[in-house]
């Protein structure tokens, strides 16, 4: 007796009622990440947000871009953005912090993005583009070093450049303090 | 009624104690085997038909648990190497040569008081020793141990191993953070600074096996390296081994580069406001994960669970123990009884000393070792597995030994110094491996 197709009682299948489950954390905690008074707990929030969407990437059948999320977006992006956050404040900040005084503005912006994507999905022609795509590290890896060579390297100088314009920039403070 | 009362009053403890038990147990066992008659088949068609699902469950279980006993192993192993070292003698109260200790210190751990301190940040406080603890069983799920024997083979494990070790610096800064303690804070600040600057080099090192191995699978990349020691990655990689293990080291958070915890500057770093089983899981996952990162090691550079030489004189069991049929029941009835007597018999004949029942009791404990070593043998020639977990453990604990060595020996870097160390020598030189291997690969193959 295997066990059944769909969910029990919901009569969704596992892969959906996974996906439910993951997408509400992601929302949850995308929530939390904007409402929380607290900036830690917000940075916090974002970590288990990027965690659900690397399972969401599993759920795709895309591991590979699942183990790069957490790789690089929690491992590293997260991390560097909470030593940041430790290490410029104070246990005794504001309540009211900075960012949650550009409400209206980050509304807007919100609102515009969300427009951009549901036009993009509604203008896609999904039937062509929903066929399995071969997700296995060599496949890719053809693909990114191959096709796409040229916008990766681009993407590689663009990166090179922010490094060294981001070193440049600390070195000024430096010699004029 | 007088008659039943007055019986039982007369009756030793001893006796009471059987007179409940032996029906109850009668009628128990009776219900447990009817249940298991009924229940069985069905069951068994479950179980069987989502074996990968319970195949899972198991792994991660068996993870969980294992983690208990190498932490004790490594904990004991550190006691008494940092001792001998020293020219102590180490614990030796509890149990023979004092091996019980570390689960003495387990129970110590468990029996403190929990504390909370004023001010901290409960939720995130508790939930950090969790997370790191987490992040280091999940670690544990692409260790192949033997062949066939890893939790999970995933075709990208060497990522993924990578990508969760780096989730135990979230769990790291948590903790330092909601301390509210400003060693904790500056702990956090370091484990923060130093996991990033050491995964790195830490992940590009083994680039180079994996150009070599042409796979990110842990299982594939030990099938590679099979045959003789001379086969082993180590060969190939010594730069990249190198590598790896200084960035282990400060990824593990071990003395020498241990400065998340450096107690002369940071009290005891992160963790200085834990205490109870709060604390007692961090000390935990410290010590498995001294145990992953040497076994990925093993895995990567040293074979895995490979024998490092064939075994000159092959063994074949001439007898197989389900060829004896009936008579192998009457082995495992009767074996005990005779090896006991057999073995006992020289005490009682050699010392008039020694009365009847402690020869018997010697015989008996020298008949569990012969038959344990015997089974073990056994199992050794006729299971694969068998042989791998040995060889894999093996060569995990030697690794183990040297951080426990490293410890006792090098005196702890500064911060300064580690991540300079970390930017300007261990990532040029793993980007030298990375280039070097490549080059040689296209140039003349995989070879």
């Amino acid at each position: 007796m295997p066990i059944p197709d769909t969910v029990p009682i919901l009569g969704i299948s596992w892969a959906d009622a996974l996906f439910l489950a993951l997408a509400a954390v992601l929302l949850g905690s995308a929530l939390l990440v904007v409402t929380l008074r607290d900036i830690i707990r917000s940075g916090l929030a974002m970590v288990s947000a990027f965690g659900a969407l690397a399972g969401i990437y599993v759920l795709l059948g895309a591991p590979l871009v699942a183990a790069a999320q957490v790789l690089v977006y929690i491992g590293a992006i997260a991390v560097l953005i909470l030593f940041a956050v430790m290490l410029t404040q104070e246990k005794a900040a504001p309540v009211r912090l900075v960012f949650q005084t550009q409400a209206i503005p980050a509304a807007i912006a919100a609102i515009v993005l969300a427009l951009i994507i549901a036009l993009s999905v509604v203008a896609t022609d999904w039937g062509a583009v929903g066929r399995r795509i071969a997700t296995a590290t060599d496949a890719l890896a053809r693909l990114l070093f191959g096709q796409y060579v040229l916008p990766f390297e681009v993407v590689g100088v663009l990166l090179l450049a922010a490094v060294i314009g981001g070193v440049y920039i600390a070195k000024r403070e430096d010699r004029d303090a | 009624m007088t008659a039943v009362t007055g019986y039982w009053n007369r009756l030793s403890l001893a006796s009471r104690a059987l007179l409940v038990l032996v029906p109850a147990l009668l009628v128990l066992g009776g219900v447990a085997t009817v249940a298991l008659a009924l229940l069985l088949p069905p069951l068994l068609d479950f179980l069987g038909a989502n074996l990968g699902l319970v195949r899972f469950i198991i792994a991660a279980t068996v993870i969980i648990v294992v983690t208990i006993p190498t932490a004790f192993v490594i904990i004991y192993m550190e006691l008494k190497v940092i001792a001998r070292m020293n020219l102590r003698v180490g614990p030796d109260r509890v149990g023979p040569f004092g091996a019980a200790q570390s689960v003495v210190h387990g129970l110590k751990v468990l029996s403190k008081e929990d504390y909370t301190p004023a001010g901290v940040d409960v939720s995130v406080f508790t939930l950090a020793p969790v997370a790191v603890f987490l992040t280091t069983i999940m670690s544990f799920l692409v260790i192949p141990f033997a062949p066939g024997l890893v939790a999970q083979d995933l075709n990208i494990a060497l990522l993924y191993f990578f990508a969760i070790g780096g989730l135990n610096v979230v769990g790291l800064m948590m903790a330092g953070w909601a301390s509210y303690n400003k060693y904790s804070l500056i702990g956090a600040l370091r484990a923060a600074a130093q996991a990033i600057s050491y995964e790195i080099p830490l992940t590009l090192s083994v680039v180079g096996v994996i150009i070599l191995a042409g796979t990110m699978s842990t299982t594939a990349i030990v099938a590679q390296q099979s045959g003789s020691f001379l086969d082993w990655n180590v060969w190939k990689q010594p730069l990249a081994l190198l590598v790896f293990f200084i960035a282990a080291t400060a990824e593990a958070n071990r003395t020498p580069l241990d400065m998340t915890e450096a107690d002369q500057e940071l009290v005891a770093g992160f963790a200085t406001e834990y205490s109870g089983m709060r604390f007692g899981f961090f000390f935990f996952a410290e010590y498995v994960n001294v145990f992953v990162v040497s076994a990925i090691m093993v895995v990567l550079f040293f074979g895995g669970w490979t024998a490092p030489f064939d075994w000159p004189f092959p063994v074949q069991l001439a007898l197989d123990p389900a060829s004896l049929g009936i008579g192998l029941l009457f082995l495992i009835a009767l074996a005990p009884v005779l090896g006991t007597v057999i073995l006992a018999l020289p005490f009682w004949l050699g010392s008039s000393r020694i009365s009847t029942l402690q020869a018997l009791l010697i015989g008996f404990v020298l008949f569990n070792v012969v038959a344990v070593a015997a089974l073990l043998g056994w199992a050794f020639v006729s299971f694969d597995w068998v042989v791998g977990l040995f060889w894999m453990l093996a060569k995990s604990y030697v690794f183990v030994f040297v951080f426990v060595q490293m410890r006792a020996t090098f005196p702890r870097v500064r911060i300064d110094q580690l991540m300079g160390f970390a930017w300007k020598w261990l990532l040029p030189a793993a980007l030298l491996n990375i280039f070097v291997t490549a080059i040689a690969v296209s140039l003349v193959g995989k070879g």
